[in-house]
């Protein structure tokens, strides 16, 4: 095993180690070693080809379509250089105050998140996309809640140089999504931060790290060489996302007792609903996700946004088969999508654990509550769609799989709730929070609201698996303000943390 | 994937995309290809669990109707498959929609396809917006 010596080593570059790397690299010129271990590939710009499977394969821990342990739901998440930031859409909401207080953390307070959030929403070129650019997929979902009298927004996204490519969640093939990658990476690797790509960190030991590095046949080879590593640091950050921090705290040895870790996951289980339209519209072209609706966020639970999807993704979330399936996924340039996303509850039941090979799974059960939101989101949805001129809607917990315009008063009667089986109905998530919560004591959370673990001085966590509960709207930004905290305890302990 | 599972996937397929029955000797093997690399990086057990749920697909209607699925008539055959997906017992109809993906992770996940299923993907896809 080779031997690397740092003296702070961040595991993970999404949101949470892209920011803190950045946020530290300063520390470089006074000599201060810092290194990020990414397991993810850094891929070539050529390599961005768009291709929904192969795409999938390359960013995507199992292609996206990570199981939890009774297999009701996938989980989306990806390894890269840049993380999920490499995949997501690029919406930059800021948290919500009531949302924050909802947390009920002592000393974490709303105005400091959104204050950290200003920054980055400036740096990142966070920005509302010109009307000019937005498609009829989003276009007809604002007018349709605009009609119907539902509260809708537009999404601040952080694109430079947007083409309208619609492959953001296939990593975008025109450089102009400003995820870490493109930001606060390559900006900490300038002040001298070593970024060490394909380099799966097994376990942490006292002030040290074990890895492996291997290089798959893409993407940029590891500035190191394949082999085992281990490398002493004076202080770890975990920022390896809310599956992967916990489960890698997990497999290690800790000197601290810590009942909480990997509880209390959350992860906005989603549905992603489909209607058509009798006559072409402009969907799969042009930014995915311009629009929100948030009219039914505290009354019913749920959150609404525009979404497009491609092909295979469209078959796996509808239910049913044969002709009347293929008749919608054959017809991509008429389809109208929305993403909903549940807001669930933090339970101490739902959580990361690891299986005999130190591989995490996850126990995650979808409540009746959540159930009961999907249920109701599906029939708000066809009212936007219907409203929004849609020839037929599917609901996956209808009664038959298309449901005619003409029948739009009896949604009541056609979508019905014993119909949504787990299994039978196809739910995702793609917000994966909570596992290493931050809070006030080691009973009922993992770290300080600074990120340091409890009881380990000199190890810290820096991504969305600190989140008390959800976060209620997408969590970048969030997660990127969380991350800033750290960095800024980091530094201010410098001297003590960085004692020889 | 077992030389018996690769016939009865291809059997599936035809029922949950009908346009499947097509597919050329070169279009079944990307078909199969694209299922088969995707499980290549999958676990063990993983894996074992298909091809175990593959068997109990092909199988268990034969309890009804003395045949295996793939012997079944074609409307016999999905009468079967829909009794999998909105079984009582939640295990069947999470594997059979596992099944379900693959099926269509080989069919629709063809890039050299996706003009026929109406999609046309562009880098400069704005261009397209006001055209």
């Amino acid at each position: 095993m080779r031997e690397k010596e740092f003296d702070i080593v961040i595991v993970g570059s999404g949101a949470g180690g892209g920011t803190v790397a950045q946020e530290l690299a300063p520390l470089c010129k006074d000599g201060v070693r810092i290194a990020v271990l990414e397991w993810g590939p850094k891929l070539r710009e050529e390599e961005f080809t768009g291709r929904e499977v192969e795409m999938a394969n390359r960013l995507y821990f199992d292609g996206g379509g990570f199981l939890n342990r009774d297999r009701s739901m996938t989980f989306a998440f990806a390894r890269a250089y840049g993380g999920s930031t490499v995949v997501y859409t690029g919406t930059s909401l800021t948290i919500r105050p009531e949302t924050v207080n909802r947390w009920g953390v002592p000393g974490l307070f709303a105005s400091d998140l959104v204050e950290r959030s200003q920054k980055h929403l400036r740096s990142n070129n966070v920005h509302l996309l010109e009307p000019d650019k937005i498609n009829d997929n989003n276009r007809l979902f604002h007018d349709a809640c605009k009609k119907l009298g539902y509260m809708v927004e537009q999404f601040p996204i952080n694109v430079k140089g947007c083409q309208g490519s619609g492959m953001c969640n296939l990593g975008c093939p025109n450089a102009a999504k400003q995820g870490t990658h493109r930001v606060q990476l390559p900006a900490a690797e300038a002040a001298g931060v070593t970024v060490v790509t394909n380099c799966k960190v097994e376990r942490i030991d006292d002030h040290a790290v074990v890895a492996t590095v291997a290089n798959p046949p893409f993407g940029h080879a590891s500035a190191w060489e394949a082999g085992e590593y281990r490398i002493q640091a004076k202080v770890v950050v975990v920022s390896a996302g809310a599956i992967n921090s916990p489960a890698l705290l997990l497999r290690s040895r800790l000197p601290a007792r810590l009942p909480a870790l990997g509880r209390y996951f959350t992860c906005h289980p989603a549905l992603i609903l489909v209607a058509q339209h009798d006559r072409q519209i402009t969907n799969y072209n042009g930014h995915p996700k311009s629009y929100y609706c948030d009219q039914f966020t505290e009354s019913k639970k749920f959150l609404l946004e525009t979404c497009m999807y491609f092909p295979f993704v469209t078959a796996k979330n509808l239910a049913g088969f044969g002709e009347e399936h293929a008749s919608l996924v054959t017809r991509m340039d008429t389809l109208q999508m929305i993403l909903v996303l549940a807001i669930d509850a933090a339970r101490r039941e739902n959580r990361i654990t690891i299986d005999g090979a130190g591989n995490p799974v996850i126990d995650y059960k979808l409540t009746p509550v959540v159930l009961d939101s999907l249920y109701e989101s599906m029939k708000v949805c066809a009212r936007i769609f219907f409203a929004a001129g849609a020839a037929r809607v599917h609901a996956p917990a209808g009664r038959k799989f298309l449901i005619e315009a003409s029948e739009q008063g009896k949604l009541d009667d056609l979508i019905v709730r014993e119909e949504l089986k787990p299994g039978k109905v196809s739910i995702t998530s793609a917000h994966l929070m909570g596992g290493c919560r931050m809070g006030a004591g080691p009973e009922t959370s993992v770290t300080d609201i600074w990120g340091q673990v409890h009881g380990v001085p000199w190890l810290f966590v820096a991504d969305a698996s600190l989140f008390p509960a959800a976060a209620e709207i997408n969590p970048y930004i969030t997660i990127m303000s969380l991350a800033d905290r750290v960095a800024e305890r980091i530094r201010t302990r410098a001297a003590d943390l960085l004692r020889k | 994937m077992s030389d018996s599972s690769r016939p009865f996937l291809l059997v599936l397929a035809h029922r949950f995309v009908p346009a499947s029955s097509t597919l050329d000797a070169d279009g079944e093997r990307r078909f199969l290809g694209i299922i088969e690399e995707f499980l290549a990086s999958r676990p063990a057990l993983v894996r074992r669990q298909i091809g175990l749920f593959l068997g109990v697909l092909r199988w268990l209607p034969a309890l009804r109707h003395g045949r295996p699925l793939d012997a079944l008539p074609s409307a016999d055959q999905d009468a079967a498959l829909r009794r999998f997906q909105d079984h009582w017992f939640p295990l069947f109809r999470k594997g059979f929609w596992g099944v379900k993906t693959l099926v269509y992770m080989g069919y629709y996940g063809r890039p050299e396809a996706a003009e026929s299923f109406r999609y046309r993907p562009s880098k400069s896809g704005n261009a397209s917006l006001h055209a």
